[in-house]
């Protein structure tokens, strides 16, 4: 099958920029468009995911939402529905007392509800029945006694109320996190400057959307072993989980994540849901499945966090960066999830960028009674780019500079540590900056379009792998293990879970690479903790950075076996023996070699049964202090964008006709594949900007008011602006990176939305200082500026909140050792 | 989610239907093109015990002429009236307001009645169907009525039908010379439905002087209505850009305009006015204004 037109790389080179560098010279998979591996199942629709598993004697599962936002279950009453037709089982909090939780930090989640419910949609009881009717009909007739709580629907509500707390857990009140860290003298640096602005700004909330609901399946087995097929990013953590809350040992459980229609983050928590079916397959002794409604997979949410920010720059007359001060509010909802993680993200990433003499950082996050927030695409980290995104526009505005010049001048070099400690490889951002500003015209438009029509340029850095685990523990972050058989056959083992990245195709494009056989001579196992050595999952766009690292190293070792084995053969050293094209060849001497098929049967001879491993574990980050693990990754890709809008003063209303991208991803494994990660994370950037909101109604704002695809704004492709993208590679190969290639799959969101409101203030001069930048913010502010005010729609106020001491570091410049610097008992202190 | 279950009934004739209705009225639901029955069906929020579905009553699909005008069978499907050479010719509002509802596959399959029946404070056709003042006609086992198109919208998602009426038809009349019509709206994004939308009739006398002005507006208010003020600021003008702006400010005066996530009443007002202004002008243009 390998080598047909069908299955190589088309000969075209990607369209709309293309690649620089020419650094894929003596790759033959590496750097070219080879298809998916599961492509073709994807396109004919033969792939089975979740809600596609149909076992004999299968019951469905239902559950039972919590119609109260906040209140205490005064009385549960299952007996009607226990007796409804068709029904097997009823659960009820009481019967999976556990809790769990991602972090550690935050093991505040029960699957089902116990003595109180804290959103609207929060579990409470579960009914498995022998078909999906019976169980949702059989949900009506449970009957559930609320007493109602005081409810807490935004930020300043949360910092007010003290009681009722929603956990009774966390920092204090409804405050559930608080991080506040200083590198270098702040102080000093606002000193230094010649001008200190601060601005704030806001950046609402929105869900991942995809397309595929969470769906799941349990099967209890008669030698007491669980198996449980989920919709999951991570089939690693939710592993553990299932150990935790089910009381069985992690040995007996199996966790397969089937193929996933779409995660953006939304997939990553073990969901009540997951645990629910594996109880109820326990206690009804056959497959439960539950495939979760729309409604439902709104209310699991864990998307994008609501934060305001204030953002305090200190700059000099050139636009370098002494100080900033950026502080940050997190509206988390009524659960920890990865909060604790996100708010560090909200943060740590800000000195990536552009050099930053001194920084510090406070961030809080509250609890509310609304669907819980967490990692979606960029977690944590667009709504702190925006607010320093609009900045930097603003500041070369005031300081009279053009704003690609400013950025270019300031850019973080390469090989360098930032103030806050996190080491960057290497960056082409200002190879990105040039690109997009020659691919808009920027020089000759920027300023000079007619009123009504703008340009705006934003940049960004994302990390390529979280360089910590979520748990602590010094085990490798992935591996990969390879099987060679006489076929000539090789097949690859891995914990990762595709999400339609196409995380299973880079294990087998790098593999062919190292091994000199085509992609499609390799079978690729993934995601079935029962067959797989661990990788942590899909999440921090790790999967290729480190997935690709380990499916080097086994393959490697494997290419080693093969070649001590054909060395002998043919009687030449091994190190001259070179694998391409399914040969093993003598590269001094080509006629002299053999098929690589003949090689794998000389190396069972020689060695026995073929297999290898391979394992990958991020580089120790510089940082020494309390919380530097969140933030360092072994690379960072960078990007630069520029957004046109046509706005209409009329009536605000803003559409968005092109966007030029310049993703610095290095050396791209497969080019189309990051193409489509460019493009997608614009189209969510786009999105985020200007629309998408999770809003809440009823008189206390804590009822989800469109928790269906029928009324959530989302852009369709009538809302999809043009996009030109540019994949940038570095000017040195990135060492810790796979062949050198960085991330793609988050980092090009980021710009997206402050280029728009750059952008926007191009074309008719107001400033809207949060997303969705909608046509009532716009038109609001053009109105305002008319009368003479301020053209500018955006939060005016900041709220205060009592933080600790920060964690104090030296900057790597001041000579500090990455420590934290001595400090009194954290105390709070207005 | 799938519907809860339901007996589906599907009458041969009005007769049959209507009769059917007669007994079960509380428990039915009457099924056209589905596009908003089937979804409220899906999310479980109407759960009746029957669906009638009138799509085999071939009487209620056909566009006639009459005399003065066109009878629309509530049944004809949105596609049918925007690609419609007879109304393009006499009643041209029409099938532009078709192509401004929804998406495709919503037009291929949903039908004028369905839309004016489920009196979405949103549709389009509401705007277009109080411009043209239209009569509707409303059948049941009893008795036969018209109910003129200013008292058809009642509230939200509430029409002036019983229910154990049928909506058989609407009438509408033909454009005469010197006689403009236009729609134009602002969508929400997410379903294509009208943040505002504004249907204008001018009509023209020799002189140039505006003898009838009438506009609808939808998705402004609870109710689509009549923008009377508007209307009267322009009859006996020459309609020029100054008097139609000056007259299109009214648009939403002394109206309950909708507050909601898709706009506030404040930016509902401002755009209302916009769009009023830039339907009336294409009317103007297009009656052949001097």
């Amino acid at each position: 099958m390998a080598g047909t037109s069908g299955d190589g790389p088309s000969g075209a080179g990607p369209n709309g920029g293309g690649r620089n560098g020419g650094k894929a010279i003596g790759l033959r998979v590496v750097g070219k468009p080879w298809k998916k591996v599961d492509a073709s199942a994807k396109v004919m629709g033969e792939t089975k995911f979740a809600d596609d598993i149909f076992l004999p004697r299968m019951l469905h599962c239902k559950i039972l939402r919590s119609s109260a936002p906040h209140a205490r279950i005064v009385k549960i009453d299952t007996s009607k529905a226990e007796a409804y037709r068709g029904v097997k089982a009823v659960l009820l909090g009481k019967d999976l007392p556990i809790p769990y939780g991602i972090l550690p930090v935050s093991q505040d989640e029960h699957p089902l509800a116990i003595e109180k419910v804290r959103m609207v949609g929060d579990p409470v009881a579960a009914v498995a029945a022998v078909d999906e009717d019976a169980a949702t009909e059989a949900l009506d007739l449970i009957e559930v006694e609320y007493e109602p709580l005081k409810t807490i629907s935004s930020i300043e509500e949360a910092l007010e109320t003290s009681e009722p707390r929603i956990h009774d857990y966390g920092e204090y009140g409804n405050v559930h996190r608080r991080t506040a860290y200083e590198f270098g003298d702040v102080k000093a640096g606002f000193a230094e400057a010649d001008f200190v602005r601060e601005d704030i700004t806001f950046y609402e909330g929105s869900t991942h959307l995809p397309l595929e609901q969470h769906a799941s399946v349990g099967q209890f087995s008669p030698d007491g072993k669980l198996t449980l097929w989920s919709s999951t990013q991570d089939p690693h953590y939710l592993h553990r989980s299932l150990a935790k809350v089910l009381g069985l040992p992690a040995t007996h459980i199996r966790v397969i994540a089937t193929p996933c229609g779409g995660g953006f983050g939304g997939k990553c928590d073990p969901f009540q849901h997951e645990i629910i079916v594996s109880k109820l397959a326990m206690v009804t002794g056959r497959p439960v499945k539950i495939c979760l409604t729309r409604e439902e997979v709104f209310y699991c949410h864990r998307g994008r966090h609501p934060v305001l920010m204030a953002t305090k720059t200190g700059f000099k007359r050139d636009g370098s960066i002494t100080a900033m001060h950026h502080r940050t509010f997190l509206d988390g909802g009524s659960y920890g999830g990865h909060g604790a993680a996100s708010t560090f993200y909200t943060g740590v990433l800000q000195p990536t960028t552009y050099t930053m003499g001194t920084y510090k950082f406070d961030a809080v996050r509250v609890f509310t009674n609304k669907a819980p927030c967490g990692p979606k695409r960029g977690h944590g980290t667009p709504q702190p780019r925006f607010a320093q995104e609009v900045q930097m526009d603003k500041i070369a505005e005031q300081l009279g500079l053009d704003p690609a010049e400013l950025r270019k001048r300031h850019l973080v070099p390469p090989h360098s540590l930032t103030c806050n400690w996190l080491k960057i490889g290497t960056t082409s951002l200002g190879k990105c900056i040039d690109k997009v500003v020659e691919g808009a015209r920027w020089k000759e438009r920027f300023r000079k379009l007619p009123h009504g029509k703008g340009i705006g340029l934003a940049c960004s850095a994302y990390m390529t792998g979280a360089g910590t685990a979520i748990y602590w523990n010094n085990m490798p972050h992935s591996g990969v293990q390879l099987k060679l058989d006489r076929s000539g056959g090789v097949c690859v083992f891995c914990g990762s879970s595709d999400i339609g990245q196409g995380s299973d195709s880079i294990l087998a494009y790098i593999v062919a690479e190292v091994l000199g056989i085509e992609p499609f001579d390799i079978r690729v196992v993934t995601a079935d903790t029962d067959l797989t050595p661990v990788d942590l999952g899909s999440y921090s766009s790790r999967v290729t950075l480190m997935t690709g690292n380990a499916a080097i190293q086994a393959a490697e070792r494997a290419r080693d076996l093969l070649a001590q084995a054909a060395a002998e053969k043919l009687e030449v050293p091994a190190n001259r023996l070179v694998f391409a094209d399914r040969r093993v060849v003598d590269m001094e001497n080509p006629e002299k070699g053999m098929s690589f098929v003949d090689a794998v049967w000389l190396a069972e001879a020689k060695f026995g049964t073929l297999g290898t491993t391979g394992s990958y574990t991020p580089p120790k980050a510089p940082g020494k202090f309390k919380g530097s693990g969140v933030g360092p990754s072994p690379t960072y890709s960078y990007c630069a964008a520029v957004a046109e809008v046509d706005v209409n003063p009329e009536t605000g209303w803003v559409k968005v006709e092109r966007i030029w991208m310049a993703h610095g991803g290095g050396q791209a494994i497969n080019p189309v594949l990051v193409m489509g990660q460019v493009e997608g994370s614009i189209y969510m950037g786009l999105g985020e900007a200007m629309m998408e909101e999770m809003t809440y109604r009823g008189n206390r704002n804590v009822v989800h008011k469109f928790p269906s695809f029928l009324e959530y704004k989302s852009p369709t492709t009538l809302e999809m602006c043009d996009v030109v993208t540019y994949l940038i590679e570095d000017d040195e190969r990135e060492t810790n990176a796979p062949f050198g290639g960085k991330e793609a799959g988050q980092g090009p969101l980021l710009p997206v939305p402050p280029a728009i409101a750059n952008a926007v203030y191009d074309a008719v001069g107001v400033r809207i200082d949060e997303v969705p930048i909608s046509p009532d913010k716009v038109l609001k502010a053009i109105r305002a500026k008319a009368k003479g005010q301020e053209g500018r729609y955006g939060p005016t106020h900041f709220p205060s909140c009592p933080m600790p001491e920060p964690i104090r570091v030296a900057t790597p410049w001041e000579g500090g050792t990455g420590e934290g610097v001595k400090r009194e008992p954290a105390l709070a202190k207005a | 989610m799938f519907p809860a279950n339901f007996d589906y009934v599907c009458p041969a004739s009005l007769a049959e239907a209507a009769q059917f209705l007669n007994q079960h009225s509380e428990d039915a639901k009457i099924l056209a093109g589905g596009q908003s029955l089937i979804p409220l069906l899906k999310l479980r929020l109407a759960a009746p015990q029957f669906v009638v579905d009138l799509g085999r009553i071939a009487e209620l699909k056909v566009i006639r002429e009459t005399n003065g005008g066109f009878e629309i069978g509530s049944l004809v499907r949105h596609v049918d009236i925007e690609r419609s050479h007879l109304l393009a010719r006499g009643c041209p509002l029409l099938p532009e307001t078709a192509a401004e509802v929804g998406d495709m596959q919503v037009r291929n399959r949903g039908t004028l009645g369905g839309s004016l029946a489920h009196a979405d404070p949103a549709g389009d056709f509401p705007a277009a169907i109080l411009a043209l003042d239209a009569e509707l006609t409303a059948a049941s086992a009893i008795a036969q009525r018209t109910i003129s198109a200013q008292d058809f919208f009642v509230g939200i998602l509430t029409s002036a039908l019983y229910p154990n009426e049928i909506l058989t038809s609407i009438r509408v009349p033909k454009l005469g010379p010197r006689t403009g019509s236009a729609y134009v709206k602002m969508s929400q994004q997410a379903s294509g439905f009208a943040i505002v939308g504004v249907a204008a009739i001018l009509t023209f006398d020799e002189k140039g002087k505006v003898t009838e002005a009438r506009v609808g507006i939808t998705g402004v208010a609870s109710v689509p209505y009549r923008a009377k003020k508007v209307e009267a600021a322009l009859r006996g003008t020459a309609a020029s850009a100054k008097e139609i702006a000056a007259a299109a400010a009214l648009a939403s005066k002394g109206v309950d305009a909708l507050s909601d996530i898709h706009a506030s009443a404040a930016y509902r007002r401002d755009v209302a006015a916009v769009f009023t202004r830039r339907s009336l002008e294409k009317a103007a243009q297009r009656a052949g204004r001097k």
